[in-house]
């Protein structure tokens, strides 16, 4: 399979001589989060064509082509190490993309770190981590979680049910979206789904959780109705992947409608909601730095050469038909543009030089989403958009913030600003 | 405060009384109302003063939705005034002043429709190109409450419910003749209900203490969940009269043992029904496991043929359904495919609604043929070698994950569920999805037929004579063969049952079924291999147990954990299940 996706020629020094940089890719392109990952895969291989169409990247007054080494990390986390390593100590590429969970991440942070290599990670994330090897160009918790808070809450909702898959992104966004909401003067009474404390008294988690593939939602539904019945309550859904059927479907059987209790959901995109039933969920909200309905003329243009490309490229295994383009998606795109103005800045491909370019705050990309720009802290600066599903499974965009900053260390700094308030 | 027992007496009662006649759902009505509402609109925008605000009252009495849209944009200075060629203003909206192209289509308030050019062009604005209609604090005031009583006069029952709602919950005082006014003309009775809450939620914020005790006896009435907090909060005030104190105490009370009720019944409905699916999904392994011993691993995948096979039904009502595959092998150079293609009926409206009505038998008829090919195929050559029959069907269940990857996709599928399983209704608060009130009837319709195939069918003997001794039933001239062929394809097409339902409260994918073969197996033995009844009452236990634990857990895992520990402790002092059959077929 690895074999069959290296594009390459055989790995040797003399490539990177003949005006070819080597570029890694680490996603999984098979097991479990193959559906996810193997459309990060299609998009950095657009923009690598992109941009070898386009004359490559000048460095040193010589041109070079994007010559990528994609590697498939096969939902395996201890196998995404191995494969990080070999990226870098074999075929010593200059930058890779990759990664979609945490724990893929945090499995080869370690690596990287240790052989000073570039990383590019594109998908929304819960923070509290910054490495100086990785680059994060994905929604920190402040650029989707708390401005669809202060949405909700400037739509006079006043009472927050939080829900998600017991894993670390939903419990980290839950424990962050409680102090905020507390910081924000909503009563504990008001946000539900429970708390769990330690011995000190202290909360350690917010809100509730079920196992991923989780299919009944039954008393959960019946607890949110419960809750909502006194008006202006809203729904936080963390919930992951397949769960998400069975839930909206139950919500629906319910009769809880998006005017009363409307539910904004982060792990929702575009492509997920391909295979949601989207004709029961109008009027739901979803909040991202990127949706495929941004009428602007940087996304229509994405849009139709993406088209274009899908029609001619003729790499193994990319699916053609009825692709959606979503947030991962672009901030994927973003990142390779985003390090390829840093390195025509340093006018190196050295990891050292192109880090302190990034890390200038001067490199900036008109995307799809709108204008990214790369923050010292290694996160971006976006825009934020919140969206209304429709029946065809795409958002209406209902507000923009614009040029949100990335903080990675929310949960520090809201526990700081509690305190001072008491 | 009405006694348990009586209340649920009434309880079954309304329950019975309800049963039969579901609400109907609310269609999308057109607006009648819509003309008439734009109208004033248009004069609204362009008057002021003393007219501005009748012509306001009046907008609020259309009840129409598009009106309460406009109403909003004004306000957000989103309504700007064209300079038409005659020296008119005309109201229009932009259609869309999220992108950043900076120009957008106008449509007129007055019909909706776009401006256009002389020459029929239709024209393109920038928001600074055109003046807004201005709005000042006291219009604003007067718009926002107009926003606010126009949904209680929208023909839609579910929009007036939210209105009215939103009303009660607004503390403000100044509501309350206007929800009475309502009151009168009010024809639907949950929103009545809703309008009386909501006069009674706002007069606790009342100065007088007579109108406040009133009003709390009115909620102990009504039976208020959502006004639990608000009591609450009223009895923790530190200048609380006293009486008024004791009022709020006794319905906080009243109330919370009603909340009591609700979630008691909730919990038994939502058992039941947990424990329908349980027993649907299990049936089919009742039989092929149960009955006829094969360790059927490949029962999920059967589901899983069923819950494609309303998919495909679903796109043959709508736009078709056509799939290609191309084998990564082939002869000479040339790879294998092959692809199918079905035009679709385009139905709409009601027929398409029906299209489970056919996805149901169709279900069944594909599931029990698939079954029918795998029992000729591959399980006919096991009977005497159980574990080799699990392997062998371990690997057809691979190979079939592996055919639904190929024929839809890696991803789930969309399929949606007809508007009469999605609506639920409401009796006494506690509320029953029609899905599953569905499944429930549902399940006992298969147990019931599945009882009369084995009990009073001379198909039904056949089958008991070679399940219990297939020697001796073949020693009496029974085709056994037929027999078991037939018994699987019978057990494989209950399992595509359970899988049409389940395509209507969850995932249809390539691996739906292994989310299920677990359960499925852990029923069937609990309530004893070889016994249709045990399943029957298995299937039922687990899935109140697991609602009943997890109501008292407050957390669905924990729920989960208990019921498979009493499982495991079960199966110890009972290691035969609910109903162990002893014979010498299973020794």
């Amino acid at each position: 399979m690895v074999a069959a996706l290296n594009l390459t020629a055989p790995a040797s020094a003399a490539a990177a001589e003949d005006n070819t940089v080597k570029v890694g890719v680490l996603h999984s392109l098979s097991g479990t989060m193959a559906i996810s990952e193997t459309s990060l895969r299609d998009v950095l291989l657009f923009a690598f064509d992109q941009i070898n169409a386009a004359g490559g990247i000048k460095v040193g007054g010589k041109a070079y082509k994007i010559s990528p080494v994609i590697v498939d990390g096969a939902s395996n986390w201890p196998l995404f190490a191995e494969k990080a390593k070999q990226l870098l100590e074999e075929d010593k590429v200059a930058v890779t993309f990759g990664c979609w969970t945490s724990v893929s991440r945090k499995s080869v942070l370690p690596v990287f770190e240790k052989d000073n290599g570039l990383l590019f990670y594109p998908v929304q994330y819960e923070g509290e981590e910054l490495s100086k090897n990785i680059f994060y160009t994905a929604e920190a918790v402040g650029q989707q979680a708390t401005p669809a808070v202060d949405y909700l809450l400037a739509q006079g909702k006043k009472k927050f049910y939080l829900i998600g898959t017991d894993y670390v992104y939903p419990q980290t966004t839950n424990l962050i979206l409680y102090k905020y909401l507390l910081l924000k003067g909503v009563p504990v009474a008001n946000i539900g789904g429970g708390l769990r404390k330690d011995a000190d008294g202290k909360v350690i988690s917010a809100g509730q959780y079920v196992p991923f593939g989780h299919t009944d939602f039954q008393q959960i539904v019946a607890d949110i109705k419960q809750f909502a019945a006194s008006g202006d309550a809203c729904v936080i859904n963390t919930i992951n992947g397949d769960s998400n059927v069975p839930f909206f479907k139950e919500i629906v059987a319910a009769g809880l409608t998006p005017s009363d209790c409307p539910v904004v959901s982060f792990s929702l995109a575009e492509d997920e909601l391909r295979s949601m039933p989207t004709k029961d969920m109008v009027g739901e909200l979803g909040c991202w730095t990127y949706f495929m309905s941004l009428n602007t003329p940087e996304n229509k243009s994405f849009l139709a050469a993406w088209d274009a490309w899908l029609k001619t490229e003729s790499y193994p295994g990319v699916i053609k038909e009825k692709r959606a383009v979503d947030s991962p998606m672009v901030l994927s795109y973003d990142g390779v543009y985003l390090w390829k103005q840093a390195v025509e800045k340093a006018d190196s491909f050295d990891v050292d030089k192109v880090r302190a370019a990034l890390e200038s705050g001067t490199i900036s990309f008109m995307g799809p989403g709108g204008k990214i720009t790369m923050q010292a802290n290694h996160h971006a600066t976006k825009n934020v958009y919140i969206g209304e599903t429709k029946a065809d499974g795409q958002f209406k965009i209902l507000k923009t913030f614009d040029q949100v900053p990335g903080e990675p260390f929310l949960l520090k700094d809201l526990d700081a600003k509690l305190s001072a308030g008491k | 405060m009405k006694p348990f027992w009586l209340k649920t007496i009434f309880f079954s009662a309304l329950l019975l009384l309800r049963l039969p006649a579901p609400a109907a759902v609310a269609p999308d009505a057109p607006a009648p109302d819509e003309v008439a509402a734009r109208k004033l609109l248009v004069q609204a925008i362009l008057s002021s003063g003393a007219d501005q605000q009748k012509q306001l009252t009046e907008v609020g009495d259309t009840g129409s939705k598009i009106a309460g849209d406009i109403l909003k944009a004004w306000v957000r200075d989103e309504v700007f005034l064209y300079p038409a060629s005659d020296g008119s203003k005309v109201p229009v909206m932009l259609e869309d002043l999220h992108g950043a192209s900076g120009k957008a289509r106008a449509i007129r308030i007055s019909n909706g429709l776009y401006v256009k050019d002389a020459s029929g062009a239709e024209l393109r604005f920038g928001e600074s190109e055109l003046d807004t209609a201005d709005t000042d604090m006291r219009l604003r005031t007067v718009i926002s409450q107009t926003v606010d009583t126009l949904g209680l006069a929208s023909p839609d029952v579910q929009s007036r419910w939210s209105a009215v709602s939103k009303l009660g919950n607004s503390q403000k005082i100044s509501y309350i003749p206007i929800l009475q006014a309502r009151l009168l003309k009010e024809p639907d009775a949950t929103v009545k209900r809703a309008i009386m809450e909501g006069v009674a939620t706002l007069q606790l914020h009342d100065k007088d203490p007579a109108v406040q005790i009133a009003a709390i006896e009115q909620l102990q009435k009504l039976d208020s969940i959502g006004d639990v907090e608000t009591l609450q909060r009223l009895a923790d005030e530190k200048d609380i009269d006293p009486k008024v104190l004791q009022a709020a105490k006794r319905a906080i009370a009243s109330i919370q043992s009603h909340i009591w009720f609700v979630n008691f019944y909730g919990t038994i409905f939502r058992g039941l029904s947990l424990g329908s699916i349980l027993l649907v999904v299990a049936l089919g392994l009742a039989i092929t496991f149960g009955l006829m011993g094969v360790i059927n691993m490949a029962h999920g995948e059967m589901i899983a043929v069923g819950a494609y096979t309303s998919y495909v039904v679903q796109n043959l009502f709508g736009t078709g359904f056509s799939f290609a595959i191309t084998l990564p092998f082939g002869f000479g150079g040339k790879a294998f495919s092959f692809g199918l293609s079905l035009p679709g009926l385009h139905a709409t409206g009601w027929f398409y609604e029906s299209y489970f009505l056919f996805a149901i038998p169709l279900s069944f008829l594909t599931a029990a043929l698939a079954g029918l090919v795998l029992e000729r195929s591959v399980i006919q050559f096991l009977y005497r070698r159980p574990l080799e029959s699990l392997l062998a069907t371990w690997g057809v269940s691979l190979v079939m994950q592996q055919m639904f990857r190929m024929v839809f996709g890696a991803n789930n599928v969309q399929v949606n569920s007809p508007a009469w399983l999605l609506g639920h209704f409401t009796v006494f608060d506690v509320s029953f999805g029609y899905n599953r009130v569905f499944v429930i009837v549902f399940a006992f319709l298969i147990v019931l037929c599945t009882w009369l195939l084995l009990t009073k069918t001379p198909l039904g003997l056949l089958i008991r004579a070679v399940m219990q001794n297939r020697l001796m039933a073949s020693c009496m001239g029974v085709r056994t063969s037929r027999v078991n062929m037939l018994t699987f394809a019978f057990g494989s097409g209950l399992a595509g049952l359970a899988g049409a339902f389940l395509s209507q409260i969850g995932n249809v994918g390539p691996s739906l079924g292994q989310s299920y073969i677990v359960d499925s197996f852990m029923t069937v033995v609990v309530g004893g291999v070889g016994s249709i009844i045990g399943t029957v009452y298995a299937a039922l236990g687990i899935g109140t147990a697991d609602q009943v634990l997890q109501q008292l857990f407050g957390s669905p895992v924990m729920g989960k954990i208990i019921v498979l520990a009493c499982i495991i402790l079960f199966l110890q002092w009972k290691p035969g299940g609910l109903f162990s059959i002893r014979g010498r077929s299973l020794d």
